[in-house]
């Protein structure tokens, strides 16, 4: 696409000794060609906007007499024509990002680009596309505004084989969205696990069909992949390090995470339910074929926020959400916990929601791995039953908070985890009589069904 | 011939230098987007003042936005034998209506940019004050658009940057000079604050609604009338909205709770409300609640991140010091400061409102 900004020069006192120019530029790059154009011979194809002499219309053959005058005009006004600014590499992409139209593909090239403002997408059916997520690198090292490296707002949005680096807020938040797909991306904080990286790394939130394939996200100060408030979502295939959560399910329903690799984090994966949130009543998670081990990086989460209570060396932690299955994980060395299963109450956070259920239900818990792990807790409660027994913690730890109309069976059912043992904290008893007996969890529940997403994630 | 053209072309030229150098009527353009605010006609321009065009009304809302202290013109437009309707109590506008904003700050004698109160002019000498920006919202066919505009620094033009820019300012105040980036919005953040519902709401006027409105505003004092019966006597509104005047945060003679509410909706109401982008935290700061946890007293953050300042609730009645809400008004970190555009420098102003109506609010966590 070329565009074309014409302007005048007052050569003498007569009116025929204007002369005009011409200025070309390709849309893709943002130098200038110029060229001079005489008075009357004119021989651009197709111009598409005439900045200079105040012509915005798109115009097939050019029209000569307008133009020119045009040009004269602003002679005639008694004013230099003042310079149109040039645009830097992030003003020309957040420019495509809103100029964008659906089908449109943005490619960001391989390279090093540095960002210093949020960059922002509502436009649907959006393509965000890198050269790979070790080589198209938006770096945000130097960024001075914006909560976000990334922030999208649309249906039909795919990013993939990019990394977003460095952000001060959120990597990428994508935020009532419809058909989401986040592949081959990787969001990284370079410093290490600090307080002061941004929260999270890839945080689709309110969104429906979300899938996320083959990422990679770390150093989040908060969750690395943390999909809140949504549902229909897919985890797979992804690696999780060094962020406070690793992957986190949060008040959403309907998800699958599975096969993903979630390492040296605080907790490995979370799945919550929160209070005083306008979607909140979590359920339906698959969490199955993954390998979560040695997470066991102390926890940086600011405080005040919720993650900041999860123990160092957590594997797996469920939070007041229901009807979820856990299977074909391995479980290797997490050195508080593997798996542990709470109630809200337990965080002693005063809870004022009348529409909020604290307690989790219906955690199927069957045929997993357990190796190592439970050696050096990071929770009072943990250690001081370590203390106790002179034993590691148990794989498996239940708070033992529940309704009165609720069984042990109606919380927790255990099957076919090899020699996994388990514990029942008694939490609501001040932890005085922990029960290492499982028996009362010996139960299946029913199989949840496969999530599918709509064809659009593809 | 050539002769001939030559003619003519003196002709069209002449015309349009009619058009354009008088001070003639602004221009609505529906499917154009004009790379130079002139094009609109909005306002005449010579060396040394920007007057809006007569066609105009200057108006300001009861409760402004504070932007990094730049003062602010603004100025409403419809075509001629256009009406807005009122509409539920809300003000309808007309397809062609440009409503406008024009960012600048006052210059001393040294040139230097000046911390001072905006009186509302209702024209802007450029020997004495420096153009930033002039924002514009159109309602077109398809709803409101907004057009960002940057004034180059010889005052001569602005051109549309859709996608923003930053400029460094700095900032001469009797409390010390105040250096910072002056943040031009994108089309994008324009539509951050000015979508209320989101995500699928339009664009809407931010200050140039029925209760920003239904405030008095003159520069000459003498003429002290409801800025919508301004409205209604141009002719430009079918029927006033029925409804008492609108508090001021700025106004002490109203209360504190009146005004911190208005404070905060002016500044956090357009995300944090039922509907709006910040509904995730589930915090409402658009006056639609009393005080209670919807409204921030006790309830714990969400997905504050480092933004939560290591507190444990939004706010804490008496204790405005360990109120999350008042740690982030007074951060510049991009990722805890709120609001989250807009801003560059912290609001003394605001936040000592809001301090002293946390400090006197009753009640504990």
């Amino acid at each position: 696409m070329v565009r074309a900004t014409f302007f005048c020069v007052h050569n003498g006192d007569s009116f025929s000794q204007y002369s005009c120019s011409a200025e070309f530029t390709l849309q893709e790059k943002q130098s200038y060609t110029e060229g001079r154009l005489s008075t009357l011979i004119f021989r651009q194809r197709e111009v598409h906007s005439i900045g200079g002499c105040s012509m915005n219309t798109k115009i097939k053959t050019v029209n000569l007499i307008a133009l020119v005058s045009a040009c004269l005009l602003m002679v005639s006004c008694g004013q230099d024509e003042p310079a149109m600014p040039e645009l830097s590499f992030e003003e020309d992409l957040q420019q495509q990002l809103i100029q964008a139209q659906a089908g449109d593909v943005i490619n960001i090239p391989a390279g090093t680009h540095e960002i210093t403002r949020s960059l922002s997408l509502n436009v649907s059916g959006v393509t965000i596309r890198g050269a790979g997520m070790d080589s198209s690198i938006l770096s945000f090292k130097n960024q001075i505004q914006g909560a976000e490296g990334l922030l999208v707002s649309a249906n039909d949005f795919v990013i993939e084989d990019l990394a977003i680096e460095d952000t001060v807020g959120d990597a990428i938040k994508i935020n009532d969205s419809n058909n989401v797909t986040v592949r081959r991306v990787r969001t990284e904080w370079t410093g290490g696990a600090l307080t002061s990286n941004g929260a999270y790394g890839i945080y689709p939130v309110q969104c429906n069909n979300v899938l996320i394939d083959g990422a990679v996200a770390i150093g989040a100060s908060d969750a690395g992949i943390y999909v809140g408030q949504s549902s229909q979502i897919i985890v797979r295939n992804s690696r999780a390090e060094y962020n406070v959560a690793g992957i986190e399910i949060e008040n959403s329903t309907y998800a699958d995470v599975h096969d993903n690799i979630a390492t040296n984090n605080t907790g490995g994966i979370l799945v919550f339910d929160l209070p005083n949130l306008p979607v909140q009543g979590g359920r339906n998670t698959r969490v199955f074929d993954n390998q979560i081990f040695e997470n066991n990086t102390p926890n940086f989460a600011p405080e005040g926020n919720i993650v900041g209570t999860v123990p160092a060396g957590t594997g797996l932690m469920v939070l007041a959400n229901d009807n979820i299955e856990v299977f074909g994980n391995d479980f290797i060395d997490n050195d508080s916990v593997n798996i542990l299963i709470v109630s809200y109450l337990i965080t002693e956070i005063p809870l004022n929601d009348p529409n909020y259920d604290p307690f989790p239900e219906s955690i199927f818990i069957h045929n997993n791995q357990f190796r190592g792990g439970g050696e050096v807790p990071d929770s009072e409660p943990l250690a001081a039953l370590q203390a106790a027994t002179g034993q590691p913690i148990p794989d498996v730890v239940w708070d033992g908070l529940l309704t009165e109309d609720n069984q042990a069976a109606d919380i927790l059912c255990l099957t076919q985890n090899g020699d996994a043992s388990f514990v029942n904290l008694d939490a609501g008893n001040g932890f005085a009589a922990p029960s290492f007996d499982a028996g009362q969890h010996e139960c299946a529940l029913p199989r949840l069904s496969v999530i599918s997403l709509s064809s659009n994630n593809q | 011939m050539k002769e001939i053209i030559l003619r003519s072309l003196l002709v069209s030229a002449l015309s349009l230098f009619l058009f354009a150098c008088s001070d003639s009527d602004p221009v609505f353009h529906d499917a154009e987007r004009p790379l130079r605010l002139s094009d609109w006609n909005l306002y005449a321009l010579s060396t040394d003042e920007l007057v809006p065009s007569e066609a105009s009304l200057v108006f300001k809302p009861a409760n402004q936005l504070f932007t990094d202290y730049a003062h602010k013109m603004r100025s409403l437009w419809m075509p001629d034998g256009a009406q807005a309707q009122l509409v539920d109590g809300e003000i309808d506008y007309p397809i062609g209506t440009v409503i406008s904003k024009t960012f600048y700050y006052p210059r001393n004698a040294q040139g230097q940019f000046e911390k001072s109160v905006d009186s509302g002019l209702e024209r802007v000498d450029l020997t004495q004050n420096q153009l930033i920006e002039t924002r514009l919202l159109v309602r077109k066919e398809s709803g409101w658009d907004a057009f960002p505009y940057v004034w180059n620094d010889e005052q001569s033009e602005a051109f549309l940057r859709i996608a923003g820019t930053s400029k460094a300012v700095e900032l001469v105040s009797d409390a010390g000079d105040l250096d910072f980036v002056y943040f031009v919005p994108n089309e994008n953040q324009c539509s951050g604050c000015h979508t209320t519902s989101h995500p699928d709401g339009d664009m809407q006027p931010l200050g140039a609604i029925a209760s920003e409105l239904n405030s008095k505003f003159s520069t000459t004092a003498d003429n002290l009338e409801f800025q919508t019966e301004r409205l209604l006597s141009r002719g430009w509104l079918d029927v006033i909205p029925n409804r008492m005047e609108t508090k001021s945060w700025l106004d002490e003679s109203n209360s504190m709770e009146e005004r911190a509410q208005a404070y905060l909706n002016i500044h956090c109401g357009h995300c944090h409300n039922p509907n709006g982008a910040a509904d995730t935290s589930g915090l409402i700061l658009n006056g639609a609640h009393s005080i209670n946890i919807n409204m921030g007293v006790c309830k714990p953050p969400v997905a504050a991140g480092g933004g939560a300042g290591n507190l444990l609730y939004s706010i804490v009645p008496g204790e405005p010091d360990q109120s999350i809400l008042l740690y982030r008004m007074q951060s510049v970190e991009p990722d805890e400061m709120m609001p989250e555009l807009g801003r560059s420098l912290i609001h003394t102003e605001g936040i000592e409102l809001i301090s002293r109506w946390i400090a006197e609010m009753p009640g504990t966590c």
